[in-house]
């Protein structure tokens, strides 16, 4: 039997250097970093830091650069061509929340639909319940098929001429299910006009992302979740829409000339970037992407298969152990489950101490675990970082939890 | 990383433990209950409802219904056990005092035997919420107005 090794040196990444025997299984919750992230964080606050956009000096003009450089960066990796059109958030929910806001608010009347899917994570979902709460519009549930794929033909039912906005994401957070973009772009298109919100916040890390001919209107990102730092990300969008779109929120950089009783604002992306940037986060999260870069993102996503593949096949020959989602090559890395007489958080428990840390809970997705009739399932995630061993302890901390629940 | 032992886990999943998440004390509706409270753990989704029956000034029954996790369980099952015969405030005491048990160092050695099982969690910070969720529902229930 072959045994899988982890992609990249665990060496790159300080955290797991630093504890040998640790088995991280959460990289769907965040991921770990590696080295150069850090060092790029540090070396902007040690050699450029100052206020980008602001000073007319060279080390104000090094900070700008710095920060537009790693704009660029990211948007090429994700496929942008107009890196204008790729907005810094502080994360995925953030840009969910902003489409929202400016988008929703000024678009979005009674009468109107916005369809999201029962497999989204809260912020894709919650953001969208609001916004028709608030606006009188109706939110319309596309359900899921046995394996928890989002249903296509219920899909095609669903979306129609009082759809203004489909929220979709590109890969299920809870349990890893793939969403075939192409049919749902096809199918948005061809029976509405409605806008295409993709929440990539699970595909950016794990699948090559090509926005420019995705077909989307909109597609949202996580850096922490792709080897960057917590607390930056994006929002990439068509620019004619972005163009249209009022701002926000309100501050510095996001203006042009504020008069009296009114203003008009900045260009983009600046329109949406109100007040200091996070450009240390951004730039840490550029050094993330070239790292990913360098590893090529099908290299990736091979890796995860394999992962997958072996831990499904070991999962299965559990007595009493539940895979949720379609089968591994329909998945990113995540595998989610369930084990009769062990109660998820318990699971979570024993895992700890064999060093294994998993996620234990509802995922920020109750729509999906009420659909699963469960209140919470266990789920391992793998990444770049994962090997086989990791694998091992998992099954090994399984079988231990197993024994000592015999008979509950 | 873990800072806990393998044999401290054991100890918290210890026979006591296990065997009142298997066969639970007290689960059932509760006749003529004088006080009903709920809690949830909105991170698991587990869900406990708590319910008591005064007679006079003191607790005559106690008992519990819904889902949780083995900790939760066992601690709602220990807990309706030793409740009857107890007044408002002991109860609320015990309530503090079991809270007490699991975050701070203080001593606690007039816990009722029964809930012996339930220092095993303490090391287990992550396990606190488990434990007093029942706890939390029976204070809920206890500032109701009957």
């Amino acid at each position: 039997m072959t045994v899988l090794s982890a992609l990249v040196p665990r060496a790159d990444f300080p955290l797991l250097a630093a504890n040998p025997s640790l088995h991280y299984l959460d990289s769907a919750a965040t991921s770990q970093k590696p080295r150069a992230v850090l060092d790029a964080i540090v070396n902007f606050y040690e050699t450029a830091n100052a206020n980008p956009h602001r000073g007319a000096y060279a080390l104000s003009g090094a900070a700008t650069d710095a920060y537009h450089a790693a704009r660029e960066t990211i948007a090429r990796f994700l496929g942008v061509a107009d890196s204008d059109c790729l907005i810094f958030t502080r994360g995925t929910t953030e840009s969910v929340n902003l489409v929202a806001s400016a988008w929703g608010t000024a678009n979005v009347h009674a009468g109107d639909e916005i369809v999201v899917s029962a497999i989204e994570h809260h912020a894709n979902f919650v953001t969208w319940q609001q916004l028709a709460k608030r606006t009188g519009a109706t939110l319309r549930i596309v359900e899921l098929t046995p394996h928890q794929e989002i249903d296509l033909d219920h899909l095609r039912q669903v979306v129609g001429a009082k759809t203004k906005l489909v929220a979709i994401t590109h890969v299920s957070n809870a349990v890893g299910a793939i969403t075939p973009l192409d049919t749902v772009v096809e199918i948005v298109r061809a029976q509405s006009n409605a806008l295409l919100f993709i929440d990539g916040a699970q595909g950016a890390p794990h699948l090559p992302v090509a926005f420019d001919s995705m077909g989307a209107d909109f597609y949202a990102f996580s850096g922490h979740k792709m080897l960057g730092p917590m607390g930056i990300g994006g929002l990439i969008g068509k620019r004619a829409l972005l163009d249209a779109m009022p701002p926000f929120l309100f501050g510095g950089d996001m203006m042009e000339w504020v008069h009296d009783l009114d203003s008009t604002w900045n260009v983009l992306p600046h329109k949406f970037e109100a007040g200091t940037p996070n450009a240390a986060d951004a730039i840490g999260l550029a050094a993330a992407v070239r790292y990913l870069q360098a590893l090529d993102m099908t290299m990736v996503r091979a890796h995860e298969v394999a992962l997958l593949e072996v831990t499904e096949t070991r999962l299965r020959d559990l007595p009493g152990c539940t895979v949720y989602g379609p089968p591994p090559s329909k998945r990113s890395g995540v595998i989610s489950f369930s084990l009769d007489d062990v109660h998820p958080h318990d699971l979570a428990t024993i895992l700890d101490q064999h060093d294994v840390c998993v996620r234990a809970g509802h995922h920020c997705a109750q729509p999906l675990m009420r659909r699963l009739g469960v209140s919470a399932t266990a789920r391992a995630s793998f990444y770049v970082y994962s090997e086989q061993s990791d694998v091992d302890a998992l099954c090994t901390g399984l079988v231990a939890a197993q024994s000592m629940f015999a008979g509950a | 990383m873990s800072d806990v032992s393998l044999a401290s886990l054991a100890a918290m999943y210890q026979e006591t433990l296990l065997a009142q998440y298997r066969a639970p004390h007290n689960r059932r509706e509760l006749v003529n209950a004088t006080h009903t409270a709920s809690r949830k753990n909105p991170l698991c989704g587990d869900a406990l409802q708590v319910a008591v029956r005064f007679d006079a000034d003191v607790i005559a029954d106690a008992a519990f219904s819904g889902h949780g996790c083995s900790i939760a369980t066992a601690s709602a099952s220990m807990m309706t056990d030793v409740l009857a015969g107890r007044t408002r405030s002991q109860a609320l005491a015990l309530v503090d005092d079991v809270d007490a048990m699991l975050t701070q160092a203080t001593p606690t050695p007039h816990l009722p035997i029964g809930l012996d099982a339930l220092r095993a969690v303490a090391p287990f910070p992550a396990r606190h919420g488990c434990a007093t969720m029942p706890w939390l529902a029976l204070r809920d229930a206890l500032h109701s107005r009957p």
